[in-house]
């Protein structure tokens, strides 16, 4: 057996087992790092066909941007507030059996059959070394040959994009609510209260203060009382701040 | 594509790598000696004669360690992940041209390990495989500071990555190619400039035609291997020790030592692409010039990051983000955008009528007096901040 064989069966066998390594493992991470492996043998593939251009494309844009982006969510999120990927109901589990297998047969068919061969298209090695390797043919066919098909994909990305950014967006009024509850103690005073009130934030779920009603007042150590409120704006004297002129300070000092 | 024989590329291989090893090693002794100077002091003069024993008696010392593993870590990715950074960090030495054919004991063989047809992008794609040991090994700690510090990490690395890629595109277009050896040879030309009848002879190194894409680069080169100012990964007054914080023996050397051979094979990078590499007087006649040449430009660049980490202070994050995305970014891609537009005009592919030059100075000039007004408008008042 020629060298080149030994080398494509050991990358085939290790893209494969990293493949299974992906749907197996029980982490999330774990997965995503078999995913890596994967990807970084089907570039090994891709170099052993001569596509270095293309290999190091897959490198560089899915080992080394999306899956980093994919980890960097994983390593945010709690493992345990995943969804649990192992534990289908059997209805679910025989389907995906049945679907897995009827894949598994097409891909079978294709290969043994070869009738799903399209055409030979123009780049034979020929005409790629003609045009001085496959960076440069790969070049021309996209800027070329189909620039009006690149421009109008790249268009229809940018406008995911604006999209996205569009929908990460804090709304920008409670946002500013949201910072003044919880990043400051509000100086607010509620007319004729006396001591020093201390406005907190709504808070979602069962926290005893956001049981408190809007206003009460509960006794702290010595005299001093706090109060409960769940919009820091109902007790300030400056009132609605966003809404004051732009020129007044925020906050009377 | 020239090629060695695959036993001779093995060979060339294996010295390049040794080489880069004793280099990284002499570049902590570099490191600590220039620092000290910058600092008044002496730096290591005990070990050997001015403390060049100094990187073997570290050595020593970190592999006398112990190796610990947290209780907590995720074992196997806990081992793993210092490898990865080791390794991607030295296989990018190997597309490094260090100079066309030459004859050792009546053999020919090129020196360097493999004339890649998309060296360049090689190199690209190792450091962002890199990223992993950092974010992998960082995952794996199970402690918080060490998350934040990979979280960092990603982030960076994962933009600056960017602006590196854009900031070499002018490159590719002049040489027209993305292997290495033949932007080397691209280099190797005379810039010839005519200038009121005088004629200058300049080589034709990259810094000269493309000095924009040269900051934005050494900017981002040293972003990308998180070295100070930009070493947020792994902040000591922020973070503990970062990303690595629960490592220690020689697992914790193998990140220093990434650290380290990152830094000297995106150094060599850089005086491939903007310094003519091999290039300099004599260096086609004289056997070996060529690689002292090289050599020298490699450490001109390491001095640099000696003195940014000398000087400057550490960056905070937002800033360290809005830098890569808000002005590097768009610098290099109006960088690609002027460089194509001279290209088609020198090669006199395109000819361009004069109302097309006046419109576009009138755009021009109205977008930058249209941003400064409203970068003025935007400005916070003093009044609206009292209240913060």
């Amino acid at each position: 057996m020629e060298w080149a064989s030994v080398a494509f069966y050991l990358i085939a066998t290790v893209c494969v087992l990293s493949a299974a390594g992906v749907v197996i493992a029980r982490s999330a991470v774990h997965s995503a790092i078999f995913l890596i492996l994967c990807f970084l043998n089907i570039a090994a593939t891709f170099v052993m066909l001569g596509a270095e251009f293309l290999a190091v494309v897959q490198v560089i844009v899915y080992t080394g941007a999306i899956l980093v982006l994919v980890l960097f969510v994983l390593m945010l999120v709690d493992e345990d507030q995943l969804p649990d990927f192992h534990t289908g109901q059997p209805i679910q589990r025989i389907s995906g059996l049945i679907l897995g297998l009827i894949l598994l047969l097409e891909i079978g068919a294709a290969i043994t059959a070869r009738s799903i061969q399209g055409a030979t298209g123009g780049a034979t090695p020929e005409n790629v070394a003609a045009v001085g390797g496959n960076t440069q043919a790969l070049g021309r066919v996209l800027y070329d040959d189909n620039l009006l098909a690149f421009i109008v994909v790249s268009l229809v990305l940018t406008v995911a994009v604006i999209g996205a950014i569009v929908l990460a967006l804090p709304d920008r009024r409670v946002g500013i609510n949201q910072r003044r509850g919880t990043g400051t103690i509000n100086l607010g005073h509620p007319v004729g209260t006396d001591g020093i009130p201390l406005a907190l934030p709504a808070v979602r779920g069962e926290s005893p203060i956001a049981a408190a009603t809007p206003g009460d007042l509960r006794p702290v150590a010595g005299e001093r009382q706090i109060i409960m409120v769940r919009d820091p704006d109902a007790y300030t004297e400056v009132g609605q701040h966003d809404a004051a002129p732009d020129n007044r300070p925020l906050i009377k000092r | 594509m020239v090629d060695n024989p695959l036993w001779v590329a093995l060979i060339v291989g294996g010295v390049l790598m040794f080489v880069t090893l004793t280099g990284m090693a002499y570049m902590t002794w570099f490191e600590r000696k220039v620092l000290a100077r910058f600092q008044d002091r002496l730096g290591p003069t005990r070990t050997g004669p001015f403390g060049l024993m100094q990187p073997l008696a570290d050595a020593v010392k970190l592999l006398g360690k112990e190796d610990l593993v947290p209780a907590a870590a995720d074992r196997v990715v806990f081992l793993l992940a210092p490898i990865v950074i080791f390794v991607t960090a030295i296989v990018g030495v190997s597309v490094i041209p260090f100079g066309g054919a030459i004859s050792i004991f009546g053999f020919e063989l090129n020196l360097f390990a493999a004339d890649v047809n998309v060296g360049a992008l090689v190199i690209l794609a190792l450091g962002s495989v890199g990223v992993y040991g950092i974010v992998l090994g960082a995952f794996a700690s199970a402690n918080r500071f060490s998350l934040l510090g990979g979280l960092r990490a990603a982030a960076q690395v994962i933009s600056y990555e960017v602006v590196l890629g854009l900031s070499l595109v002018g490159i590719f277009m002049l040489a027209g190619s993305l292997s290495l050896r033949e932007i080397l040879v691209a280099q190797q030309d005379d810039l010839i400039f005519n200038l009121f009848g005088l004629s200058i002879s300049l080589p034709n190194w990259y810094i000269l035609s493309q000095p924009i894409a040269f900051v934005v680069y050494l900017i981002a080169a040293v972003a990308e291997t998180n070295r100070a100012p930009f070493d947020l990964p792994e902040a000591e007054s922020e973070l503990v020790a970062g990303f690595h914080t629960e490592y220690s023996g020689f697992r914790f050397s193998l990140y220093f030592l990434g650290e380290y051979i990152n830094m000297i094979v995106i150094s060599l990078f850089a005086s491939t692409l903007f310094l003519g590499g091999t290039d300099g007087p004599g260096a086609a006649s004289v056997w070996g010039l060529g690689v002292v040449y090289l050599l020298a430009k490699t450490v001109m660049f390491l001095f640099f990051y000696l003195w940014l980490r000398a000087t400057l202070p550490r960056f905070r994050f937002d800033q360290l983000m809005g830098i890569a995305w808000k002005v590097l970014l768009p610098v290099a891609l109006l960088n690609i955008l002027f460089t194509a537009f001279v290209r088609l005009i020198a090669n006199d592919e395109i000819t361009i009528p004069a109302w097309v030059w006046i419109v576009a100075a009138v755009v021009l000039a109205g977008v930058l007096v249209l941003t400064s007004l409203n970068d003025r408008a935007n400005r916070p008042r003093p009044s609206a901040q009292a209240g913060d």
